[in-house]
């Protein structure tokens, strides 16, 4: 049955029971090729679909979700059950008709590449990274994908939105050998740089190359320069900290701190028309809204969705979210970062004199604890000595907590990068922080 | 789920490029989740997920190609756009022997009521909430999913399987208005609805709530490099991560581990046996047959320090020239399966779980895990210890907080010196290329000679 016909019926079937009802349909394709020496080793193309359905009856709300398009009225009787067990009482408006800013997807002459245009793309990319340095051994991962996805929201107050966006991106993986020693690391490039195959592969193998003969320092306390990067991810791990949801289950070390001091001279921006990702609206349908969310270290806002900001008496902040279609509407940052300064990398290395240069952090799932703000890593970096980089330095934790770290930030970069987009995308400078402590042999 | 006849349309639309092999996999799946906050029922979500995987092989060379709509025209769509990505010499397809593993559960969750799964989501939040004032919130998912497979290839599998599985988690929040922590626990069995039987829902939220409070007026763990003692049960987290994934064709084919070319020498010491065992009835990470269609079986990984065994998959076994193991998994339909975990455990030895900490003048003894991650190519690995004492003289001296564990899987499985009397096990969700997949890890209590432990506090 069409969507448009699928949709009718609830729509109905919600009136008849006199509740509201809301749709959010998403559809997408995919296409991903992975090489191995230089032949084509696995290659994934696909079309999805799915709707996830909200019905909302006696201030409550149920879920379901399906991919058959063939038994409306079993999604909405599961729906309609499910929001008779909630108890719950907080009230979770429904917008109705937006008006939305027009919104433009930057240039990507990726998306519009044949297969057979992707795929030497991606075996570019494999022999520039085997050319980049005679130590590469072999290629372990070499990756080109293209995704389309469109969300369509509508419900019974009359809205019905609908964007599209697309995605590409390249990502290889060198395997590096010197002497007895094997490393491996990774670099990628995202929408209209995906096909800058050179540039991603030279990363990616001066990435790996400079981990050799890295080894622990001593357990202690140490300044640290976290690149940006890998400072992003850590931050990308601490998003839920920020969600107004979270909060107001005590489940936040934010809660109650709106408008109070909470890091050092930090400004931490969500932008969800950020030219990099930009969107119409969020997955209530709420317009864009780009704010401010620490200011020189004041928390200005925690993130809203309609519920989390009825409860609190504000408006919502356009930060909506579902995990999936299937999932209960959640509050998540969209273009989420730390506001650069203006401070060159090289500058930052001297600033730093004595400390640990932080590259990569492993155990993002589980060594960061977003309810408590608490961390503790595996990490990679470098030694710097006398405003100098002396040797790598490998199987070491780091340790701290999130605030508290930024509550030490001696020096922020110009150099904001934003990682690879999940549900939000975040985005750092590399930064100098006073004092972390370290763990190593 | 498809007759014979179209599955055989759908094969041979998969093989008009020459693929000598075509599998098509096709899921029907249910699930509810019942979350409970604050103690009131704050989400109820129902999902159902249909749709089918068609995966060639040309050698070693594979397409995959996915899709929600499972009617004939999508279905040899989707065939012949896995075909087009590769060329080969061309197979034939053998005529099918069906296979029915399914077992219908002693309560299909479809029969359930959602008031039974709120009271088994309340009672856990009863169960944490009352624990101690200091728990300032607990939050609970009554989890089930019911899903229906079929996988067929032109070898002539023809095999379809119903998996039940269920889970209560609980995350219990400890505060003293200073500062936070958390605990949490999650008990589940590959079984239908039956299976919260075996759960004290009250019980389990206790005792995430106690690891929650014992946390909370624990000192930093300091950071240093000492023995550790690790509990049985999600213990096992530490055999995962450090052994489990650098065993699996997905990392040893292609080299990328530090195990390849390793098998019949010896990579831990004498008391580490460990296996992979997807047979065991009702459990997490139990299947009666493999994505691939293959039957589950137990495998030896490791006997008395001399690895015996990998983890396989057809592909993993054509390019490693070897043959399956049982082990092909996936999330679901939209990901190609690959060689993964299923229950994974050390084996029982003969030591005594109070000498460990007993004999012991510094170490850690951690009870409690969290997750962690592994790169199968340095055997590099991380997991964070969410419950843990120090011990000092053979003593457990205090709890202490936010450690976590570092090193290389080769040194420390040949670091275990200790392995305890009973296994018992902890299950989770394991993150791979084929997606998320419930898994079960397990050992005895063990104790590891030296391990990096990283903490941020200072002198005890």
């Amino acid at each position: 049955m069409s969507f448009e016909t699928f949709r009718d019926t609830i729509f109905t079937l919600a009136r008849d029971h006199g509740a509201q009802a809301e749709l959010y349909y998403v559809e997408g394709d995919t296409f991903t090729v992975r090489i191995d020496r230089q032949e084509v080793d696995s290659y994934t193309v696909a079309k999805s679909g799915g709707v996830g359905l909200r019905v909302q009856h006696d201030r409550r709300d149920g879920y379901a979700y399906t991919e058959s398009f063939d038994n409306p009225h079993e999604l909405f009787n599961k729906a309609f059950d499910n929001a008779g067990t909630i108890s719950a009482s907080d009230e979770h408006p429904m917008n109705g008709a937006q008006v939305y800013q027009d919104v433009r997807e930057p240039e990507n002459p990726t998306l519009s590449l044949t297969a057979a245009e992707k795929i030497e793309l991606a075996k570019a990319l494999e022999r520039a990274a085997l050319a980049a340095d005679p130590r590469v051994e072999r290629v372990a991962y070499d990756i080109i994908s293209t995704q389309r996805a469109s969300t369509r929201i509508c419900n019974t107050r009359g809205l019905d939105a609908y964007q599209t966006e697309g995605f590409s991106y390249c990502y290889v993986s060198p395997v590096m050998r010197d002497g007895d020693e094997l490393r491996d690391d990774a670099a990628y490039r995202v929408n209209a740089e995906t096909t800058d195959v050179e540039g991603c592969a030279q990363e990616a193998v001066r990435n790996t190359a400079r981990q050799f003969g890295g080894k622990p320092v001593a357990p202690g306390k140490y300044r640290v320069l976290w690149e940006n990067v890998s400072l992003a991810e850590l931050l990308s791990a601490f998003t839920p900290m920020f969600s107004a949801e979270r909060a107001q289950h005590n489940m936040s070390p934010l809660k109650d701190k709106e408008g109070r001091k909470v890091a050092g001279e930090v400004t931490i921006i969500d932008d969800p028309l950020y030219p990099k990702y930009p969107r119409a609206f969020d997955a209530e349908g709420t317009p864009s809204i780009t704010k401010t969310v620490v200011e020189r270290g004041v928390l200005k806002t925690l993130l809203h969705n309609l519920k989390t900001a009825k409860k609190a008496g504000c408006a919502s902040t356009s930060n909506a979210s579902r995990r999936s279609a299937g999932s209960p509407v959640d509050v998540s940052p969209s273009q989420f970062y730390i506001a650069p300064g203006e401070v060159p990398y090289t500058e930052l290395v001297k600033t730093l004199g004595e400390g640990l240069i932080i590259r990569d952090v492993m155990g993002l799932h589980a060594g960061v604890n977003a309810v408590t703000g608490e961390f503790s890593l595996l990490a990679k970096g470098a030694l710097v000595e006398n405003g100098a980089e002396v040797r790598p330095v490998e199987q070491i934790t780091v340790s701290g907590t999130f605030l508290g770290m930024l509550e030490q930030t001696e020096a922020v970069g110009n150099d904001l990068k934003f990682g690879l987009p999940g549900s939000s995308v975040c985005g750092a400078p590399s930064m100098v922080f006073g004092s972390l402590m370290v763990s190593g042999k | 789920m498809i007759t014979h006849d179209r599955a055989y349309e759908v094969l041979r639309a998969a093989q008009e490029t020459g693929a000598d092999f075509a599998e098509l996999f096709m899921e029907d799946t249910r699930a509810n989740n019942i979350t409970v906050t604050r103690g009131e029922v704050e989400d109820a979500a129902s999902s159902h997920r249909h749709g089918a995987g068609i995966r060639v092989f040309a050698g070693i060379r594979t397409a995959y190609a996915y899709t929600a709509d499972t009617s004939r025209g999508a279905l040899l769509e989707t065939a012949r756009a896995a075909a087009a990505a590769i060329r080969g010499d061309g197979g034939t397809c053998a005529p099918f022997s069906p296979r029915d593993c399914r077992v219908i559960p002693r309560i299909p969750f479809a029969d359930v009521r959602n008031d039974r799964r709120v009271k088994i989501a309340r009672d856990a939040y009863d169960g944490a909430a009352g624990y101690s004032s200091e728990i300032v919130q607990a939050m609970t998912d009554c989890i089930d999913v019911d899903s229906d497979i079929l996988v067929c290839n032109t070898e002539g599998v023809f095999a379809r399987d119903r998996r039940c599985r269920m889970r209560l988690f609980v995350r219990a929040v400890a505060s003293d208005g200073k500062s936070t922590q958390t605990g949490h626990e999650g008990p589940g069995y590959g079984m239908g609805f039956e299976g919260f039987d075996r759960i004290d829902a009250a019980d389990v939220g206790k005792r995430a709530a106690e690891c929650a409070v014992t946390m909370l007026h624990a000192p930093e763990c300091p950071a240093a490099s000492l023995p550790v003692v690790i509990d049985g049960g999600f213990g096992g987290v530490i055999f995962h991560e450090a052994c489990g994934h650098s065993l699996e064709a997905t990392s040893v084919s292609r080299g990328n581990s530090e195990f390849c070319g390793k098998l019949g020498m010896k990579v831990a010491a004498d008391c580490v046996s460990a296996v992979d065992d997807g047979t065991m009835p009702g459990e997490w990470g139990s299947l009666r047959i493999d994505d691939e269609g293959t039957p589950t079986r137990r495998n030896l990984l490791i006997e008395h320090g001399i690895l015996r065994g990998y983890l396989v998959d057809r592909l993993g076994g054509l390019r490693m020239n070897m043959p399956v193991t049982g082990s092909s998994r996936r999330q679901n339909y939209t990901y190609a399966p690959t060689s993964r975990m299923t229950n994974t455990f050390i084996l029982p030895g003969e030591d005594d779980d109070d000498a460990m900490i007993a004999d012991c003048p510094e170490g850690l003894y951690a009870k409690s895990m969290g997750g962690g991650s592994v790169n199968p190519l340095t055997g590099e690995f991380n997991f964070s210890v969410s419950e843990c004492y120090w011990i000092r003289d053979g003593k457990i001296l205090t709890p202490v907080r936010g450690a976590t564990l570092i090193g290389r899987g080769t040194q420390v499985i040949a670091r275990i010196d200790r392995v305890g009397k009973t296994m018992t096990m902890g299950q989770g969700m394991c993150g791979s290329i084929s997606g998320s997949i419930p898994t079960n890890v397990g050992q005895p209590r063990i104790r590891v000679s030296e391990l990096t432990i990283g903490g941020k506090g200072g002198n005890l």
